[in-house]
């Protein structure tokens, strides 16, 4: 074989980058069958072009990836398949020279980035061996390089960041790093691997936006593998399903969001296109001028920090009511105290300051949750209820169904063991669960049932309040789908109110009648559905809204003019980290010198909703 | 930050002495034993019994006694601990100071060569049985780790003896030396400045007394060798596989770097928790490598502990226990630094 020089680019032979033919990757399990994580797979990409490869979690999708450089993780193989780079097959090629292609033609991005990086060695020396390896130069030049790569995927002060280490960055950061060493050699192919996964919105929109901007400039065609339709249909051109190792759906984007072919295709797109054909709840039930069920009056919550006379703000001022049988959302970014308030609400967590109302129905007058001692907050539980983000985690591993929904009859009635044994089977039958599962464990059961069984104990009492914190961010998108119907079902049918904890803003669109705004630890914005979603007024619900990647390619992102971001990633909630004034100062777009000092009250507007931001509040944004 | 790190641990290592003296020294006054017995003999008359015990200080009371030997409100005009002074040996008469100083670094210096080359064996071994599962390294590893590390240290310094001096000397073939120390009875030792002979004769270029140290070092050295480079092969190859797997390695691939870079990257992340192991196995052998010291007629410290013990001479029991606790410890603050420095992760 001839040594070519480290430079020259093999001749293009096809009108693809990349073109993947037939490969089957295989994991050998020592006494056991083979695991087939791929199974016939073929890809086309053509320069410049963006395609996303998306399916649920371990359907392949990472593993077909790797394949494409020729890589599997041990002990797998590539059992089969040509994949042609730039005309020339990849797994038939001497290690050596596949070698050379990998991250000079061909970057790549993975999940993790910070398990990506290797933690003992400065980030700039990882950007600079993987330049070395394919350009001669110095090291002082490639650590100069390094230094202009970080730059160029806008991390600020990147002389600094160059010496750093992995576990000294944000994900985000991190994030940035990896895409700079996979970028470093201007490679024609880029393979991102859910390059957002743990990223919050606002820090994904800014990351995609530089990533697709960074691609145009080096007209690099990207692979795109994620399992979020929102990315999908914002930032590629074509679309690749693919189920349990093979590929099933192959289309374009426009036409893949309009008419998916496949039937598993239609259904991860069921919950989306549910809320097209119905346009999610209504608020026809629910009688406006009601007395609120829940009130939440100036809430606030501080953690003490261990050995520091700082504290962290998970959750200030708050305010907020909830109305019998409405629905409130709570979105925000992590760390910006949802799930604090939710579980203030039931004092799960003893709120610092505040407090709460609730009216009780059946005494028909209005308690205050925060004076209840002990063992009234207990008995109150029956009607004041949560569910939690994660289903496997909030159930006993030991306990069958039947003795899970039969714990919360013990408790609080005096039934007796045949109507109890009815209660669990009209519980079970209301949330969708068979009979069959009376008995069953929860690992037995899927994710979705799991949070079933979940739900049902949290309506076995007839609440009149339910928190649901995250109740479907664990759940894959079709499962998703059928957790949010049912949740809608029993509020209908049953009255009760909910305050919905969530960042996957297609949920929160879909089930809620009105939404809450959160950023460090305060309300922004609060009105109804339409009014925050269809035109937000205060600068973060307008970058959160903005950033936040619907799946439909009605406006694409890439494709609007304006692509409203902030400026920077979250500050910690820490008491000498928050900004005196306006807490969104210093990443705020609109911002002048006043907020830099004045604190910020929610204010109501003459629309009903309530923003806290004075420049909204006197019309000048 | 190093300097303050040292200081902080050599500061708590002054108190985990303290506590390990006093804990020392009412463990053995609370045995069942009479060293005064021991001394003088059953048939010694209660006069000459109550003469011994006076001389020895045991008529005191405990805490009394504990004074003394700390050498503060002391009652026997002798220097105690806190003099400098860890008291003589009610055996040999001697400082127990001196034969610590005498029989440490025997044992010091073949237990250090003997770690120096498991580890060296070690690390390349582990790394291309863990790059190649089921190859030829890989299966060699599973069964020296079996076979070796199976069987008592004793026994193979036995074989060991019996092959390679034994067997060898009938076939007249180049052989080890008897079993009989460090050196020939015949030649004398040069005079110790670190008290390891290999290091001390060739500071003095004595070329003679260095081979002929190496010589009678190589076979329990090897004994060592041979029993804890498994377990520390098979830690290099533990973590060796977790790391292959790592996302950092298979991400180091597909950027494209070269298979020698990439095995740096991989040894790098998989050296501490076989350093560690080092030396937990070193501080174990400090005092638990008595059989092949046995074997090998060395005369180190663990021998000199065990003897202390059998003639319940309190003063070299403390002694040797404290010794061996303040050399450990010193171990323990080098791997600590070596795993910082290799590891930005960790802090001091």
């Amino acid at each position: 074989m001839v040594a070519q020089p480290k430079q020259a680019a093999p001749a293009p032979t096809s009108e693809y980058v990349l073109e993947a033919k037939n490969i089957t990757v295989r994991f050998p399990i020592e006494h056991g069958a083979d695991v087939v994580a791929v199974r016939n797979f073929n890809l086309q990409v053509k320069p410049g072009e963006f395609v996303g490869l998306m399916g649920q979690p371990s359907c392949g999708k990472s593993t077909a990836a790797m394949a494409m450089l020729g890589l599997v993780r041990p002990p797998g193989v590539i059992d089969s398949g040509v994949v042609n780079f730039m005309g020339r097959n990849l797994l038939t090629m001497m290690e050596d020279d596949v070698r050379e292609l990998r991250g000079r033609d061909i970057g790549m991005i993975v999940q993790n980035p910070r398990y990506s990086l290797h933690p003992m060695l400065r980030v700039g020396d990882q950007i600079a061996n993987v330049y070395r390896a394919h350009n001669q130069v110095t090291k002082g030049e490639a650590w100069k390089h390094a230094i202009d790569m970080l730059r160029m995927v806008g991390i600020n002060d990147p002389e600094r960041r160059v010496k750093a280490y992995a576990h000294e960055l944000s994900s985000g950061m991190a994030q940035r790093v990896l895409i700079a060493i996979a970028l470093s050699s201007r490679p024609r192919l880029l393979i991102a691997d859910e390059p957002t996964s743990g990223l919050d919105v606002t820090i994904q929109a800014q990351f995609l936006d530089q990533m697709w901007d960074a691609c145009r400039q080096t007209k690099s065609a990207v692979l795109l593998v994620s399992q979020n339709l929102g990315i999908m249909a914002n930032y590629c051109d074509r679309i690749l399903i693919m189920n349990e190792g093979t590929l099933v759906e192959e289309a374009d984007v426009y036409s893949f969001f309009k008419a998916p072919k496949h039937e598993y295709s239609r259904s991860i797109l069921r919950l989306q296109r549910a809320a097209i054909e119905s346009g999610g709840a209504d608020a026809a039930h629910i009688d406006e001028k009601a007395a609120p069920l829940i009130e939440v009056k100036d809430l606030s919550k501080l953690f003490p920090i261990r050995h520091s006379k700082s504290k962290v703000h998970a959750a200030e001022n708050i305010n907020f009511f909830i109305r019998p049988g409405e629905t409130l959302g709570l979105v925000g970014e992590s760390g910006s105290g949802k799930t604090t308030v939710g579980r203030c609400v039931l004092r799960l967590i003893e709120p610092t300051g505040g407090e709460i109302l609730f009216r009780n129905r059946q005494a028909n007058q209005v308690e205050r949750v925060t004076d209840y001692s002990t063992n009234e907050m207990r008995r109150k539980r029956a009607k004041l209820q949560i569910v939690f983000q994660d289903p496997l985690d909030s159930l006993d591993p030991r306990w069958t169904v039947d003795r899970v929904l039969r714990e919360p009859l013990d408790l609080h009635t005096d039934m007796t063991n045949e109507q109890k044994k009815a209660r669990v089977i009209e519980l079970m039958k209301l949330v969708g669960l068979e009979g069959a599962h009376y008995y069953a464990l929860p690992r037995e059961m899927s994710a979705g049932r799991q949070q079933r069984v979940s739900i049902a104990r949290a309506i076995a009492l007839n609440p009149d309040f339910i928190v649901l914190d995250e109740p479907t961010s664990a759940l894959t998108p079709e499962t998703t789908a059928e957790i949010i119907r049912l949740l809608m079902d029993l509020s209908a049918k049953l009255g009760i109110a909910y305050l919905f904890i969530s960042h996957d803003l297609t949920t929160v669109k879909f089930i809620c009648h009105r939404v809450a705004v959160m950023y460090l630890g305060q309300m922004v914005e609060i009105g109804s559905k339409d009014q925050v979603f269809n035109s937000p007024r205060h600068p973060y619900a307008r970058a959160l809204l903005s950033a936040y990647l619907f799946p439909s390619t009605d406006n694409r992102r890439v494709d609007r003019t304006v692509r409203e971001t902030l400026k920077g990633e979250i500050p910690s909630p820490v008491t000498e980290n928050l900004p005196k004034g306006c807490y969104l100062y210093g990443r705020c777009t609109s911002q002048v010198d006043r907020c830099k000092s004045a604190p910020q009250q929610l204010t109501q507007l003459s629309d009903g909703r309530w923003v806290r931001c004075w420049r909204v509040a006197q019309g000048e944004i | 930050m190093v300097g303050r790190f040292i200081a902080k641990r050599v500061f708590l290592a002054i108190f985990q002495l303290f506590g390990i003296t006093i804990a020392v020294f009412f463990g053995i006054r609370a045995l069942p034993a009479d060293p005064v017995a021991r001394l003088v003999g059953i048939n010694a008359s209660p006069e000459a019994v109550q003469q011994a015990r006076e001389s020895l200080g045991l008529h005191e009371t405990k805490l009394q006694q504990l004074f003394n030997y700390l050498g503060v409100w002391s009652t026997s005009g002798k220097p105690g601990i806190f003099q400098g002074d860890l008291g003589v040996s009610w055996v040999t008469n001697s400082r127990v100071w001196d034969e610590c100083i005498r029989f440490l670094p025997v044992t010091l210096e073949f237990i250090t060569y003997a770690l120096i080359i498991a580890f060296i064996i070690a690390v390349p071994l582990g790394m291309s049985s863990a790059t190649k599962p089921g190859g030829a390294a890989d299966r060699f590893t599973f069964v020296w780790g079996l076979f070796a590390g199976s069987q008592p240290e004793f026994w193979w310094g036995l074989m060991f003896v019996f092959f390679f001096f034994f067997q060898l000397n009938q076939w007249d073939l180049p052989h080890a030396p008897a079993p009989l120390g460090r050196l020939t009875p015949l030649t004398t030792e040069p005079p110790p400045i670190t008290g390891f002979i290999l290091v001390d004769s060739l500071l003095r270029w004595d070329f003679k007394v260095l081979f002929e140290a190496a010589h009678h070092l190589m076979l329990p050295t090897f004994t060592l060798v041979f029993v804890v480079s498994g377990a520390i092969t098979k830690m290099v190859r533990q973590n060796m596989v977790r790391v292959v797997q790592s996302d950092y390695i298979l991400y180091a691939r597909s950027a494209g770097l070269s298979r020698r870079k990439v095995a740096l990257y991989a040894l790098r992340a998989s050296m501490a928790p076989a350093m560690t192991l080092t030396a937990i196995i070193y501080g174990f052998l400090l005092g638990g490598a008595v059989p092949v010291e046995l074997i090998y007629s060395l005369g180190g410290i663990g021998q000199y502990s065990i003897r202390s013990i059998l003639q319940f001479d309190y003063p070299a029991i403390q002694a040797t226990v404290l010794v061996i606790a303040m050399v450990s410890l010193i171990i323990y603050l080098v791997i600590d630094i070596l795993h910082a420095v290799i590891d930005p992760r960790i802090t001091f």
